[in-house]
């Protein structure tokens, strides 16, 4: 595979995320920061990076695409967990506060991996890669063991995340976010933390699974380095600060 | 079943934190024990005092002022009033003396005779009651002046003039009790109104039947006066008032029942200000405690949210583990207080009546106490739980 075809967009896939004019500005200590995604669409079954120094919004992009944070503006902000032709107006739900409604669709149709924890500490490795499942109520069956043995966990599935290494923690969240089976797996720079040998190989792990099991990715890093082999398309950004410096501006495109 | 999910994450997490649980259990039994020991003191000897107040028959007596007539169906009317604790006829006074004589000593003491009847206050509940024509309670100083005790049996007699004859008639008296010294001073024996009823007969010259005594055939009867008891000091002025209405001048201790209930109003309110004021203080130290608890797992609650749990859920997650915090601290606390009341009660034994207690509470204090911390428990629980649940899960998410 040739790093220009990764590179090039592919909208084979139905669109499952659209996206139009959506900006979140936050502000701290009196510098601003602007994040404004003027058009993005991402197909089904796409594998999407997005690669960018610390502090250039990746966090604030992927945590709107899960819900967990809200768009100050959104022109359009559709998403289509199964690729149809009808899709859920996410601008809307936020707009009249339907937190538990999208708290509904993020436990059914997308998983999350943070850079580090996010795991329960009061239960086990085996409790916590099942919690998106038992929030559900899907059934005990095999899928969390399978999972831990393709991610090497099989030994550790009673012990308390406090037992495990950094790597191991984080290979956990991972299963976490697959276990349920969701339309897209999110993915916040899930190696940072870990040592380059470490992040290399579970980072091929990671995207391996959801290759296998069929599921969207989008993942940020700060390293395009540990993830040029595969296969991903980068999504295209530009930071740009204003004169004054009181402004950082990402526009995100793709 | 969301809730039943969230009641077993609540539980595991509880268990889990198994140690700062222990202390946030202590922490709350710290301050509940405590006070329920001080509740329970407070309760127990003002409880006491006053009652002793109250019930001090001194004070519940209402005394009628000079001689009236009253039949049998008006003291059965005002015996049956709910404010009458007591209520017993007199005959006159005159008539209402007896010769005793201690045939083994051969002593003979002239009595007073106070009528009396089942319920008498100021005779101990604990000793026989005067009946009939044969038993009699003798006064303390009565006793010790005919060298008698309970068991014992007098000759009683009364004389009288009659058809120009001085006669007297004899009855074997049995002294089914002697009466402690503070409910009579004098030397009298209390006796049941029928018997009083046949001396008064027998003075008049009227004929007694039941005793085979000689005389004229008898008429209406009315008393001259009676010994009535209110129920409480409460109902003394309400009784006064009423037998105002009637014309029947009474004297009470108006005075000395003002005085009590004062002391009585005062004590309460000094009892209920400290009570809310230590209940209020708790209610807040308990919920500030179990609000840090809940901004301390923000991050935890933050992921409960990621995954998709409620908001409602959300809320009840520390609410579980504050009803847990709540019933197990009340219980630590009611367990603290009964060890320390049982050993204030021991301590205090040998200045204590019989069934007295210094420290007492009844069981809707602890009802109250309970009822108190899982109300502050849950509201700052479910207050925390609430705004936890309000953050973005972002931001919650990301908190170092
Ligand atoms: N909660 C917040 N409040 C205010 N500003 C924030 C907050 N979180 C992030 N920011 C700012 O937003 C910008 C982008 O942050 P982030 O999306 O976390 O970047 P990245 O994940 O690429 O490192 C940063 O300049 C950061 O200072
Ligand atoms: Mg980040």
């Amino acid at each position: 595979m040739s790093e220009l075809q990764v590179a090039a967009p592919r909208h084979d896939g139905a669109p499952i995320y659209q996206l139009r004019d959506v900006i979140k500005t936050r502000q701290s200590d009196g510098i601003g920061f602007q994040l404004r995604v003027p058009q993005l669409q991402i197909g089904l079954g796409e594998k999407i990076a997005l690669i960018g120094e610390s502090g250039c919004g990746k966090s604030t992009l992927l945590d709107m695409l899960a819900f967990i944070l809200e768009p100050s503006q959104a022109a359009r902000f559709q998403f289509h967990p199964g690729g149809g032709r009808e899709g859920l107006n996410i601008a809307d739900h936020w707009r009249h506060a339907r937190r538990n409604r999208l708290g509904d669709l993020r436990s059914q149709h997308i998983g999350y991996v943070m850079q580090t924890g996010g795991l329960l500490p009061y239960l086990s490795v085996r409790q916590n890669m099942n919690l998106s499942r038992f929030v559900q109520g899907l059934p005990d069956d095999d899928t969390v063991t399978d999972l831990a043995k393709e991610l090497g966990l099989s030994r550790h599935l009673d012990l308390k995340p406090a037992a495990l290494s950094t790597g191991e923690r984080q290979r956990v969240a991972i299963g976490r976010a697959l276990a349920h089976k969701p339309s897209i797996v999110i993915a916040d720079e899930p190696t940072a933390s870990l040592d380059p040998f470490a992040a290399e190989k579970i980072m091929s792990l990671f995207i391996g699974l959801v290759e296998e099991l069929n599921i969207t990715v989008i993942v940020a890093s700060h390293a395009w380095r540990h993830i040029k082999r595969l296969g991903l398309r980068r999504l295209a950004h530009q930071t740009r600060r204003t004169s004054d410096g009181k402004l950082t501006e990402t526009v995100v495109t793709g | 079943m969301r809730l039943f999910k969230v009641i077993r994450l609540a539980t595991r997490d509880y268990r889990h934190e198994g140690q700062m649980s222990g202390f946030y259990i202590l922490a709350l039994a710290a301050v509940l024990g405590p006070m329920m020991v001080l509740f329970g003191l407070k309760f127990g000897i003002v409880g006491a005092m006053v009652d002793s107040l109250v019930e001090d028959p001194r004070n519940r007596e209402i005394r009628p002022v000079g001689s009236g007539r009253y039949d049998a169906a008006w003291v059965e009317a005002v015996r049956a009033r709910p404010e009458v604790g007591f209520l017993v006829p007199r005959t006159r006074s005159i008539a209402a003396s007896m010769d005793l004589n201690d045939s083994s000593v051969g002593r003979i003491l002239r009595v007073e005779l106070v009528p009396s009847a089942k319920g008498d206050p100021l005779l101990p509940a604990r000793l026989p009651t005067p009946a009939g024509y044969q038993r009699i309670v003798l006064s303390a100083s009565a006793a010790k002046r005919l060298g008698v005790q309970a068991g014992d049996t007098v000759d009683g007699s009364v004389a009288r003039r009659f058809r120009g004859e001085r006669e007297r008639v004899h009855l074997p008296l049995t002294i089914a009790a002697v009466a402690p010294a503070a409910a009579f001073g004098r030397e009298g024996a209390f006796v049941a109104v029928p018997l009083l009823e046949a001396l008064e007969d027998y003075r008049d010259g009227r004929a007694v039947p039941e005793l085979g005594w000689d005389g004229s055939a008898g008429e209406p009867r009315t008393y001259p006066s009676f010994r009535l008891y209110a129920r409480s000091i409460h109902d003394v002025a309400g009784l006064k008032l009423g037998f105002e209405k009637q014309g029947i001048e009474v004297r009470t201790q108006a005075a000395d029942i003002e005085l009590v209930q004062r002391m009585d109003r005062n004590l309460s309110s000094i009892y209920w200000a400290i009570a809310v004021i230590g209940l209020v203080g708790f209610a807040l130290s308990l919920s500030a405690s179990l609000w840090a608890n809940v901004d301390r797992k923000r991050k935890e609650l933050s992921v409960l949210r990621l995954v998709g749990f409620r908001t409602g859920d959300i809320m009840w997650f520390p609410m579980v583990q504050a009803l847990y915090t709540g019933v197990l601290g009340w219980g630590l606390a009611s367990t603290i207080y009964l060890g320390a009341a049982e050993a204030i009660n021991q301590l205090m034994a040998t200045q204590l009546a019989a069934g007295q207690t210094v420290a007492r509470l009844l069981p809707e204090h602890y009802a109250v106490a309970l009822g108190l911390t899982l109300v502050s428990a849950l509201a700052a629980a479910g207050l925390a739980g609430w705004r936890a649940a309000r953050i973005a899960p972002s931001d919650g998410l990301r908190e170092l």
